[in-house]
């Protein structure tokens, strides 16, 4: 009875040891870390510095007809908000060709604010409104490339709202409502569907009498 | 038995069929009316009636050479016009405080304060009496006076000052052995339904009502309606074959309340037989219960009655010249282009109002352009923008209308407002809508108005492959009604910016539009298609319809 009893913890005991090897030994090396986890604070800092982490970049496509998500390799900094701003700073930067920035040239970050339940406040220059063709078209892919580059990448972030020269203002050029924080929009990143069009030209039946 | 003839008020106006004896009542009324007045003249049809904080009054209107007028002294002292001392023939000088207002006889500009407001007609002197046309009291007055003066040349009334005076367009159907009387009240003001000898009285908590009945052929279920001017209350006076009646309301488009009567004939209890009830309790609750438990479902009168006005939104402006082409065209000047086109277009064909919220070259807020179509009461709202691309080539037309993801936060305050009490039982629910909130309730409506736009717009001139799009764009968000914005092509693209710039594409953009004010107002007024119908999914729990209601 007893023996049985020893044998089991010990068996127990081996499996607890070699889950846990699993999973804080083999599992970070046999998958080298590509997620952006940066929603933690002190604990990973002294194991990350120096280390990559890769994060996607929003930009327009060639056609211009939608953003396109491009993976960039990032040194992985010691919180959120310093990981912010080094992904934002490199979504302004130029993206690789064909594709083309949604951010007019000039802009640059005055700041990041990172609240504690999950709203992002980026601060622009000027240049991006000034700069802006207008369209709403491109106001959409502006604001959510710089949107979806924080919110898509940082745990920590779930909305972002965009200030411009370090004030609210309701949109850049007419359109797009910056006055509060906006989610993440992946749908600009699908290829333009035609399922709003009806099936054929018929005008649909108004027949229905109340 | 039709109510016995009763001493009608001198002011008392009626709506619909008038009884051949009513009728002559009415004209006697008039011809004494009018020989009781100072000016003489020939009798007009219809008096105008003044309401005012002070009470009622009527104001006497006279043919003048086949023109409905007023006589100037009417006017001076209830509002406090003096006349100036430099008598010139042909020319009447008017006073008010530090203002003048200056009419020439035979000409039909009058100068007020400065501003030059044209009339329907010139002014008129004769006998040394001067006589204006009635629009005076509604273009000219206001200019000068110190309080709100609004002429209702539908319904007769001039309205001065801070009185209510809700506005009822009535319109009846007969279904079968059945009938429906649906009231549109505007603004929402909730009335009280009773039964009375003959008749079904419509009290409103307002200081007047002013009806207008649309095509209304009376039968024996309801014989008419009128106003009891007294009492701010409608007189329903039934028919023989009337037996009972349900009565149900629910905020509509533009901030109105329909309020839906459903007249049954008396005998007909018996014949269906009377299935169990299937609405669930807060319905019940929602309305104003009439006699008789057995209201048809409140899906039955699921959509607004019509779409009467339509608000243009040229986007941009004065200082703010949007997008510009390579060629110089401004994006402001063709969305104003249009728009007046737009303008000229629905009021011609469709005889609809439209609200604009810019007629010229000036800079409006965004908010401010929702604004003016929730204070003018606009059914529809429509942004005309012209889009840019970083790629000249991008090309055609795309259709935006707001998604609730932005906006919809259950942790935003209740949308609905508060539950109250109303007299007769029950309760309803007030509704105060905070702007951010305002066009979540038209989600799905606004959705339609979109696509229907885009469809109509893909049969006439070139489209994005991104032809409709869900975007949180600020000129919506405030928008107290369906809305949607229009990027009419890319001026971007060099070809699309000669196109936009030019009439026969801006004419193509404008019967696009007319076209899908057609159909979307079809649709309102004959219920959503099946598939279309933005009732049909995710139906509220009290049973209304979204359009009417914030979402859950």
């Amino acid at each position: 009875m007893s023996g049985r009893a020893w044998l089991a913890r010990i068996v127990f005991a081996a499996a607890a040891l070699g889950g846990a090897w699993v999973l804080f030994v083999g599992l970070p090396r046999w998958f080298p870390d590509e997620s952006p986890a940066v929603s933690t604070g002190g604990g990973d800092d002294r194991s990350a510095v120096g280390a990559q982490t890769v994060s996607t970049l929003y930009y327009v496509s060639g056609d211009g007809l939608r953003l396109v998500g491009v993976p960039r390799r990032l040194t992985r900094r010691a919180n959120p908000t310093a990981q912010a701003r080094a992904i934002l700073e490199q979504q302004l930067a130029d993206p690789p060709a064909p594709l083309i920035s949604p951010i007019p040239p000039g802009t640059s970050l005055r700041a990041v604010y990172l609240t504690g339940d999950g709203d992002a406040f980026v601060d622009l220059t000027e240049e991006i409104a000034l700069g802006h063709s207008g369209g709403s078209r491109e106001e959409l892919f502006t604001v959510y490339a710089v949107v979806n580059a924080l919110t898509t990448n940082l745990a920590a972030v779930d909305a972002v709202q965009i200030l411009v020269d370090g004030v609210e203002v309701d949109t850049l050029v007419g359109h797009v409502d910056l006055q509060r924080p906006l989610r993440q929009n992946l749908d600009l990143l699908e290829a333009p569907s035609d399922d709003w069009m009806p099936a054929d030209d018929a005008p649909a039946d108004p027949d229905r009498s109340s | 038995m039709p109510a016995p003839p009763r001493p009608l008020p001198p002011v008392e106006r009626w709506a619909g069929v008038r009884a051949g004896r009513a009728r002559g009542i009415g004209w006697a009324l008039c011809l004494v009316l009018a020989a009781a007045l100072p000016g003489g003249g020939q009798p007009a049809p219809e008096d105008l009636t003044v309401i005012s904080r002070a009470g009622r009054r009527p104001l006497p209107t006279v043919d003048v050479g086949g023109r409905t007028m007023v006589a100037l002294t009417e006017l001076l002292g209830p509002f406090g016009l003096r006349v100036g001392d430099d008598r010139q023939p042909g020319r009447l000088t008017l006073l008010r405080g530090p203002a003048v207002m200056v009419l020439t006889a035979g000409d039909g500009i009058v100068s007020v304060a400065g501003r030059l407001e044209s009339l329907s007609s010139p002014p008129v002197e004769r006998g040394g009496i001067w006589y204006v046309p009635i629009d005076f009291i509604g273009r000219a007055l206001p200019l000068i006076s110190d309080q709100p003066v609004e002429l209702r040349s539908r319904s007769g009334l001039v309205i001065v000052g801070d009185v209510r005076v809700p506005q009822v367009v009535g319109r009846y159907q007969r279904m079968g052995r059945r009938s429906r009387l649906r009231l549109m009240v505007t603004p929402n003001v909730e009335p009280r339904i009773e039964r009375a000898a003959g008749q079904l009285l419509v009290t409103f908590e307002a200081d007047a009502v002013d009806l207008v009945m649309r095509d209304f052929a009376p039968d024996d279920l309801l014989r008419r309606v009128r106003v009891d001017d007294r009492r701010a209350r409608l007189e329903v006076e039934v028919g023989d074959a009337f037996g009972s009646f349900a009565a149900n309301s629910s905020p509509a488009l533009g901030g109105s309340l329909e309020v839906v009567v459903d007249l049954r004939p008396a005998a007909a209890r018996a014949a269906p037989p009377p299935a169990p009830d299937p609405r669930p309790a807060a319905e019940a609750e929602a309305g104003i219960e009439g006699e008789g438990a057995d209201l048809p479902a409140l899906a039955d009168f699921a959509g607004p009655s019509t779409v009467s006005a339509i608000a243009i939104d040229a986007g941009h402006g004065g200082a703010d010249a949007g997008t510009l082409g390579p060629e110089g065209t401004l994006e402001k000047d063709v969305t104003l282009g249009v728009a007046r086109r737009l303008q000229a277009a629905i009021q011609r064909r469709l005889g609809l109002r439209v609200v604009l919220t810019r007629s010229g070259d000036v800079d409006v807020t965004l908010d401010e352009r929702a604004a003016i179509a929730n204070n003018n009461r606009a059914d529809l709202f429509i942004s005309l923008h012209a889009n840019a691309s970083m790629r000249a080539t991008a090309t055609g037309a795309e259709v935006f209308h707001l998604g609730p993801v932005e906006y919809d936060e259950p942790g935003d305050a209740p949308a609905g407002g508060e539950r109250v009490p109303v007299v007769g039982g029950g309760t309803r629910r007030l509704d105060i809508v905070r702007w951010e909130r305002a066009q979540l309730r038209f989600v799905d409506p606004s959705a339609l108005w979109a696509r229907t736009v885009a469809e109509e717009l893909r049969a006439r001139v070139p489209m994005s492959p991104r032809g409709v799009q869900q975007a949180p764009l600020r000129v919506l968000v405030g928008a107290n009604m369906p809305a949607a914005l229009v990027e009419m092509g890319f001026i971007s693209n060099p070809g699309q910016e000669v196109q936009l710039a030019s009439p026969a594409f801006q004419d193509a953009v404008v019967e696009a539009l007319l076209q899908s004010i057609i159909r979307f107002r079809d649709m309102v007024e004959q219920g959503f298609p099946e598939e279309d119908d933005p009732l049909a999914e995710d139906p509220p729990a009290d049973g209304s319809a979204p359009l009417r209601e914030p979402l859950p």
